[in-house]
C-alpha cells in the first residue's frame, strides 16, 4: 500500500494506541481535546519522539520500526511538519528560511526555487522579510513553503491555522485545499477544530488520551459517531438512555422506548430488542412545530415541552425545551431566526416539536450522564 | 610595565579561552538541551569554581598533579618537567577555574532557542552538526561571545591558584597580576601603578563588552 | 551593532585569526626563555641579590630570573619539584633538610648572615631604640596598634623577630596586635603603608634607599635571636649558568654588594 501507515503504542510518559493509514494525495485529520496526544502522533510520524512501541512507513521506506530496532533519524526522513509555532528560523529571511530545507544547492538555484515555493503560497515580494516582519498568516505560508521544499513525503500541520484570524483562516483552506490537488502525498492535519476537519479532510480519527475512539469520514463520525464518548467528543448535545423495543423490517422502523414515549428510529437492526441502549439526535434536525397550527399526527415522533432557554447566534437560535411530562436531561433544537421569530419563541412558552425517525442514530448504552 | 608578565597573561588567557570556547559550546549546549536525573548536580559541580577560593583549587591542584602524585609523575616521566610551576600546569588550572564562566552564558543562550526551531531544523534535512552551524549558533552567539570574554578577563585576573601552582618563574609562571604584587614588594610603585592601571582598563572594557552581549541573549530577533 | 556581514568575509576572517593566534600560541609555548635559570632569592635580599645579578650579567655576559619570596615556601615548592636552579635562603635549617633529603646537589655555602632592625615609619608615635624600651611602653599605654613583622610559620626574619620580642619580654602583650607578611617584604610593605605603629624588618630592607626615607630604624642586637645564617645551595637541575652565579656570589665583589646592604660576610673558617 501506498501512503502512510502508522501504528504507535506506548504507556508512559504519554498513553498512546494509535493505528491509522492515510493514501497518498488524501488528508487525515486527528481532532480531540487538548491533551490528546495529537502533536505527539505527529512528532512521532517526524522522528522527533519515540514511543515504546512504533511503526512509521511511508511508501516502501520504513522510518520506525521497534521490533526490528530501525529508527530513521529526522533529518533523513523526507517529512514536512508545519509546527503550531511555525518554528520559523528568527535569524534568516523568508527565502532562506525556504532555501535552509533545499539541501546543498548552488545558491542561485536555490534562491529560485525558494521564490518559486514563496510565490506558490501567495507571498511574493515578501521573501526579504525576516519573521518579525511577517504576519502569522504570512508566517505560517512561509512555514507551509518551507515544509515543501523538502520534497515532503508526507506533509503533517500541527494546528496551522488556530492563530490566525478567521478571514485569513478561509483564504488558507482554499489555499490548501487547492494544493492538494497538486501534492500527492498524504497529509496529516492535526486541529481541534471539528469544522475545520470537516471542510478539510477526507477522512478524521477522534482522539482522546492518545487513543482513537473512531475512525473515517468526518461525517460519519459527527452524525453516526460508534459510542458514547466519540457522541461528547463531537459535540453532540442531544444524547438520552432508551431501550429498543423491537424493529419493524416492514417499515424499516427500530422502535425505541424513551422517558415512557415510542420513538421510531430509521432501520438499526445490530441492536437486539430489550437491549439499554443510548441515542442521539442532532439539534438541527429537531423540527419546530408552527404554533399557529396544531400538529398534525403524521409527524414524525412528536414531543411537546416548554423552552427553558433560548439564544440567537446570528441567523441561528438555538433553544432547550424541558419536555412534558419527564425528568431529565432537556432537548436541544435549532431553528432559523426567521422561524424562532414568527412563533415568538421565548423562554416559558410551550412549543411542539418533531424528532427526525432518519436522524435518530443508535448507540451503545453508557454511564448515567450528568443533567 | 612588566611586558614579559603581560605577554605571558595575554597567553594564558588566550589559550584557557581556545580550550574553553570548544567545551563550553558542547556542555552549554548539551544542559540546555537535557534533562535527565542529577542534573542539577552536574549544574552544581559547573557552578563550583565561582564559590571555591582559589586556594581550595590550588590545594587540590598540588595534591593531583604534585611531584608526589600518580599523575604528576607520569606527567615528568613524559615531558621532563613538573606539571605544577609550568606554564602547561597554569593553562589546566586556568580552564578548570573557567569552566562557570565558559558554561553557563553558552548555556543560557542555547535555552533561549525554542526546541521547535531545533526540530524545524531536523525536518528541514540539517544533520545535527549543520542545525549547530546555521541555526543554533548564530542564535546563540552572544552567550558564546559572552562566556569567552568573561573567560579572558578573569584569566588575566587569576591570582590565587596562580601564586599557589605558580611559583612566579618570570616567563613561565609570573602573569601580570603576581607581577604587580612582586613589584609592590619590591617597593617599586611606578611598575606597579602602571600595570594595574592596565589591567583595570581591560577588564572594564571586557565586562563592559560582555554585559552588551549578554544583554542581546535570545532577544536581538524580537 | 550590524549583524550579518557577508558570510564569506566573515569566514575568511574568523578563520585567518584562529590559525594566526594557534601559530603564536604554540610558537610562544615553545620558545621559552629556557636557557635563563630561575633562581629562588629569600625576600630580605630583595634589593642586594638585583645588583649582584646585575653585575654578574656586567661581568659574564649571563642573565638569571629572580623569583622572590619566603623561604619556606621555596622550600616546600622545591620538594615538589618546582624548577629553581639555585636556592639562597635566609636560614640554612632549609637548606640543611633539602640538601640531606636529597633535593639539593650538596650542603651548599653560608653567603651572608643577616641582622634584624626595628622599623618606625614617619608619623608614627612610637620612636626607634635598640632596646625596644618605646616599644614596650607603647604596648601599655596603647600607643602601639599594630605591628608587622613576617610570618613566623615559613620566614625566617619572621621566627627571629619572635625570638626577639621574646627575649625582650613583650611576645605575649604584642602577639595579639600583630599583622603578618607572607615574607619580609610583605611586611616591609605594611610597615611603610601607614596602616602600622612599627614593624620588624630585615636590616638590608631598612637600609635601602626606597624604605630609609619613610622612617626610622635602630638595630636589634645579635645575642636577642639565633644568628640569622644564609645559606646558598644549586639544585639537582642547576646548569652551567646557575653554577656560575653560585661562585659569583662568593666573590670579593658580590661579597662587597653584600655587606653595603648591611649583611655580614661569613668568615671563610665558618663555612
Amino acid at each position: 500500500m501506498r501512503g502512510l501507515i502508522v501504528t504507535l503504542h506506548d504507556d508512559t510518559p504519554i498513553p498512546l494506541a494509535v493505528d491509522f493509514t492515510c493514501a497518498p494525495g488524501q488528508m487525515i485529520a486527528l481532532v480531540g481535546p487538548s491533551g490528546s496526544g495529537k502533536s505527539t502522533i505527529l512528532r512521532s510520524i517526524a522522528g522527533l519522539y519515540r514511543p515504546g512501541r512504533a511503526h512509521v512507513r511511508v511508501d516502501a521506506e520504513v522510518w520506525q520500526d521497534t521490533a526490528s530496532g530501525t529508527h530513521v533519524p529526522t533529518w533523513q526522513r523526507r517529512v514536512g511538519l508545519v509546527p503550531q509555532s511555525y518554528a520559523l528560523f528568527p535569524h534568516l529571511t523568508a527565502r532562506a528560511n525556504v532555501e535552509a530545507a533545499l539541501g546543498d544547492r548552488d545558491t542561485a538555484a536555490a534562491a529560485k526555487r525558494a521564490d518559486e515555493l514563496l510565490a506558490l503560497v501567495n507571498l511574493h515580494g515578501l521573501e526579504n522579510r525576516r519573521p518579525a516582519e511577517l504576519s502569522g498568516g504570512q508566517q505560517q505560508r512561509v512555514a507551509v513553503a518551507r515544509a515543501l521544499a523538502r520534497e515532503p513525503a508526507v506533509l503533517l500541520l500541527d494546528e496551522p491555522f488556530s492563530a490566525v484570524d478567521k478571514l485569513t483562516r478561509g483564504r488558507l483552506y482554499q489555499e490548501l485545499a487547492g494544493m492538494r490537488a497538486r501534492l500527492a502525498m498524504p497529509i496529516v492535519l492535526v486541529t481541534h477544530d471539528l469544522d475545520e476537519a470537516l471542510i478539510l479532510a477526507d477522512s478524521m480519527c477522534l482522539l482522546q488520551r492518545g487513543r482513537i475512539l473512531q475512525q473515517g469520514r468526518p461525517l460519519d463520525l459527527v452524525h453516526r459517531p460508534s459510542t458514547l464518548e466519540a457522541a461528547r467528543l463531537v459535540g453532540q448535545r442531544n444524547i438520552f438512555p432508551a431501550r429498543v423495543i423491537g424493529h419493524d423490517t416492514t417499515q424499516s422502523m427500530t422502535l425505541l422506548e424513551w422517558r415512557e414515549r415510542r420513538l421510531t428510529a430509521h432501520h438499526q437492526p445490530q441492536w437486539l430488542a430489550g437491549t439499554d441502549v443510548s441515542w442521539l439526535v442532532p439539534p438541527s434536525r429537531v423540527l419546530l412545530h408552527r404554533r399557529d397550527r396544531p400538529s398534525r399526527g403524521e409527524a414524525e415522533n412528536p414531543v411537546t415541552g416548554t423552552i427553558t432557554s433560548h439564544v440567537a447566534l446570528g441567523d441561528t437560535t438555538i433553544s432547550t425545551v424541558q419536555l412534558e411530562g419527564a425528568e431529565g436531561r432537556a432537548l436541544t433544537f435549532h431553528a432559523p431566526r426567521h422561524v424562532a421569530e414568527r412563533n415568538a419563541i421565548a423562554v416559558g412558552v410551550s412549543v411542539g416539536l418533531s424528532i427526525l425517525r432518519e436522524a435518530i442514530h443508535i448507540m451503545p448504552a453508557g454511564t448515567p450522564m450528568r443533567k | 610595565m612588566d611586558w614579559v608578565a603581560l605577554t605571558l597573561s595575554l597567553k594564558l588567557a588566550l589559550m584557557t579561552v581556545l580550550v574553553l570556547l570548544p567545551l563550553g559550546i558542547v556542555a552549554g549546549r548539551w544542559l540546555a538541551y537535557r534533562q535527565f536525573p542529577g542534573k542539577a548536580w552536574v549544574e552544581a559541580a559547573v557552578a563550583l569554581p565561582l564559590v571555591l577560593p582559589p586556594t581550595v583549587l590550588g590545594y587540590y591542584l598540588l595534591v593531583v598533579f604534585g611531584a608526589a602524585s600518580p599523575l604528576g609523575q607520569l606527567w615528568q616521566s613524559m615531558v621532563g618537567r613538573q606539571l605544577v610551576f609550568s606554564f602547561e600546569g597554569l593553562l589546566i588550572a586556568s580552564v578548570i577555574f573557567n569552566i562557570p564562566f565558559a558554561i553557563q552564558p553558552v548555556q543560557r543562550s542555547f535555552e533561549t532557542i525554542p526546541p521547535e526551531v531545533r526540530e524545524a531544523a531536523a525536518c528541514c534535512g540539517m544533520t545535527p552538526w549543520q542545525s549547530l552551524r546555521r541555526v543554533e549558533l548564530p542564535l546563540a552567539w552572544p552567550g558564546v561571545l559572552t562566556a569567552m570574554v568573561l573567560s579572558f578577563a578573569h584569566t588575566l585576573g587569576e591570582f590565587g591558584i596562580v601564586l599557589m601552582v605558580g611559583g612566579s618563574i618570570p616567563g613561565e609562571t609570573r602573569t601580570i597580576a603576581i607581577s604587580i604584587y612582586d613589584r609592590v614588594q619590591a617597593f617599586d610603585d611606578v611598575s606597579a601603578a602602571q600595570m594595574s592601571a592596565f589591567l583595570l582598563a581591560l577588564s572594564l572594557v571586557a565586562v563592559a563588552l560582555a554585559f552588551g552581549f549578554s544583554r542581546r541573549i535570545g532577544r536581538q530577533f524580537g | 551593532m550590524q549583524m550579518w556581514l557577508p558570510h564569506s568575509a566573515k569566514k575568511a576572517f574568523v578563520r585567518a585569526f584562529l590559525a594566526a593566534l594557534f601559530v603564536w600560541c604554540a610558537g610562544a609555548a615553545y620558545a621559552r626563555a629556557s636557557a635563563t635559570p630561575v633562581i629562588a632569592v629569600a625576600s630580605d635580599l630583595q634589593f642586594a641579590i638585583v645588583d649582584v645579578a646585575e653585575a654578574f650579567r656586567k661581568k659574564t655576559g649571563s642573565a638569571v630570573r629572580l623569583s622572590f619570596g619566603s623561604s619556606g615556601n621555596f622550600a616546600r615548592q622545591l620538594r615538589q619539584g618546582a624548577p629553581f636552579e639555585l636556592f639562597l635562603s635566609a636560614d640554612e635549617t632549609y637548606i640543611d633538610d633539602l640538601a640531606r633529603d636529597g633535593v639539593m646537589r650538596d650542603p651548599g655555602r653560608l653567603y651572608a648572615i643577616g641582622r634584624l632592625a626595628l622599623f618606625v615609619p614617619k608619623g608614627s608615635p612610637l620612636v626607634s631604640d635598640s632596646t625596644l624600651d618605646d616599644l614596650a611602653a607603647a604596648l601599655s599605654d596603647g600607643r602601639l596598634k599594630k605591628f608587622a613583622i613576617a610570618n613566623p610559620e615559613h620566614a625566617p626574619y619572621g621566627r627571629r623577630a619572635e625570638e626577639a620580642l621574646r627575649h625582650r619580654g613583650v611576645w605575649d602583650a604584642i602577639s595579639g596586635r600583630l599583622v603578618l607578611g607572607e615574607n619580609v617584604s610583605q611586611a616591609a610593605q605594611f610597615a611603610t603603608s601607614g596602616n602600622v605603629q612599627a614593624a620588624i624588618l630585615s636590616y638590608a630592607h631598612v637600609l635601602s634607599p626606597k624604605i630609609a626615607t619613610l622612617g626610622s630604624f635602630a638595630l636589634i642586637p645579635e645575642t636577642w635571636h639565633r644568628p640569622i645564617r644564609q645559606r646558598m645551595a644549586l639544585t639537582k637541575t642547576a646548569g652551567l649558568v646557575a653554577e656560575a652565579f653560585y661562585t659569583f656570589a662568593q666573590t670579593p665583589a658580590a661579597r662587597a654588594i653584600f655587606r653595603a646592604h648591611g649583611f655580614a660576610l661569613p668568615d671563610e673558617a665558618t663555612q
